[in-house]
């Protein structure tokens, strides 16, 4: 097996100690780190892929997404050095108050994380002013707001509310989710979107901002 | 129990337990119109009511109080022959590597509500949407220990491609020998899927075990129109679905998301003819 099967190896089968070993061994043996990230990212989209077809379940995915994070730890001394900046966007993520519930969340801030998004994730039962301040903090260019009851839903339209009355709705891409969320919602509300599930999440979070 | 709540006005971000304590008559109407419906047993409103899930809506120190007022409040207004089983919902929390919380703190914490829904007074125990097994065999041994009354133990799977799991990965059938070896008096599965759905589910359980199987579908797939949450199927097919349940092997049924007595009062029709 060359290094990059052994990288895409190391991350479906979630483990940590070898992904990190496999970075590291990057680093040292002067390989081009784009080859071991782009071996890393193809095999975290297998993962979510296998997820959809029932393959994977949450612990699967979980680990998966864990061993990414943390060879991307490794690389991101070198990266943040200029020349070979991935970090692909800046997303604040949450569940939105009143709402306890964080596994799809969890979920689709690990998968953003692992892909190379900056992800600040605020946890559950966040006000919306957290959503924003952090936001305008770290200029982030994406919003996710999760929501699983129909009765916090109506917080995502509150939140995009506050931002046009502060006037930075157009500062940042809205994204929702949560189990009640339709297209319709997305449209009432004028969100930017919303993703079946957490795998396509990221695919529209890099959707969103062209890239 | 819970959307029920919702409609008649509980706001987000508050736990249903709190009710037992602020709005006693509403939890007690319910109750009593599921017993007019024909219901044989009721589930106390506890289903959130462990100390690490009341903790997530800061009002963990109200614990005892509530799993207490809850069955209290059921008792006062269950007729002869009727049941009072004492719910238990999941914590909220995950082992590694999805959260961070360990078993015994699963333990400590079923413990804690069993040992309070005991003391209360309750005909038997209610575990049930657990879509971790090992944190559904902490309650069931949990509940076990602390009283001899019988204990109903339900999953909550989601149909894939390849068959029926639980959202950690558990097959049925490592459900079913858990679950059983636990100590559990009757193994069932409820939530995530509709009627329809569970149909094919149940017979999955009943060659994995003698014990009787217990079946509490939602009514269909939640929807949303014009902002609010709609479950499109109707009481009539769903009792429908239920009778089959029942041939497939079910012996307990009721309705779970979306259902409302007039589920119940179908299903009573169809299968007590009342």
């Amino acid at each position: 097996m060359n290094f990059a099967d052994n990288c895409k190896e190391a991350i479906l089968n979630g483990d940590i100690g070898l992904t990190e070993k496999l970075a590291n061994k990057a680093i040292s043996e002067n390989i081009d780190i784009n080859l071991a990230i782009d071996a890393f990212s193809l095999a975290i989209r297998e993962a979510g892929d296998l997820f959809e077809e029932g393959e994977f379940f949450l612990p699967e995915l979980m680990r998966s997404a864990e061993a990414m994070k943390a060879a991307m730890t490794i690389f991101e001394p070198i990266l943040k050095e200029g020349k070979d900046d991935r970090i692909l966007g800046k997303v604040v993520i949450g569940t939105i108050e009143g709402d306890i519930h964080d596994i799809g969340k969890t979920l689709v801030a690990a998968l953003l994380s692992a892909e190379g998004f900056e992800v600040h994730d605020l946890g559950a039962d966040v006000p919306i002013s957290a959503f924003i301040d952090k936001a305008v903090e770290v200029d982030a260019q994406i919003i996710c707001i999760s929501a699983l009851l129909t009765t916090t839903m109506v917080g995502q339209k509150k939140l995009i509310n506050q931002l046009k009355e502060k006037k930075l709705r157009d500062k940042f891409k809205i994204l929702i989710g949560g189990a009640p969320i339709s297209k319709k919602w997305v449209k009432e509300i004028g969100a930017d979107g919303s993703a079946e599930n957490a795998v396509s999440s990221v695919k529209l979070a890099r959707e969103v901002l062209g890239i | 129990m819970g959307s029920m709540l919702i409609d008649q006005g509980l706001e987000p971000g508050t736990p249903p337990e709190k009710w037992n304590a602020s709005h006693p008559e509403k939890i007690q109407k319910i109750h009593l119109d599921y017993f007019n419906a024909g219901s044989d047993a009721v589930l106390t409103n506890t289903f959130g009511g462990s100390r690490m899930k009341l903790t997530a809506h800061k009002q963990g120190h109200s614990t005892e109080k509530y799993n207490q007022k809850a069955v209290k409040l059921a008792r006062e207004i269950c007729p002869e022959n009727r049941f009072i089983a004492g719910d238990i919902g999941p914590s909220g929390a995950f082992l590694p590597p999805v959260g961070t919380v360990s078993v015994s703190d699963f333990e400590e914490n079923f413990l804690e509500q069993a040992g309070y829904l005991a003391d209360a007074d309750i005909d038997f125990f209610f575990i049930e949407t657990m879509f971790d097994l090992k944190e559904a065999e902490t309650a069931v041994k949990a509940a076990r220990s602390v009283s001899k009354i019988p204990v109903f133990a339900s999953i909550t799977f989601q149909k894939t491609k390849r068959g029926y799991f639980t959202i950690m990965g558990d097959t049925v059938l490592n459900c079913v020998k858990t679950l059983e070896k636990a100590g559990a008096n009757v193994i069932g599965a409820n939530c995530t899927i509709g009627s329809d759905e569970m149909i094919d589910l149940i017979p999955l359980i009943s060659q994995e075990t003698n014990l009787p199987i217990l079946a509490k579908p939602n009514a269909g797939k939640p929807q949303l129109e014009n902002g609010k949450t709609v479950y499109l199927t109707e009481p009539k097919p769903f009792a429908k679905d239920i009778e089959q349940i029942i041939k497939n092997g079910a012996r307990v049924v009721g309705g779970c998301c979306g259902s409302n007595p007039e589920f119940i009062k179908e299903i009573a029709k169809q299968v007590k003819g009342e």
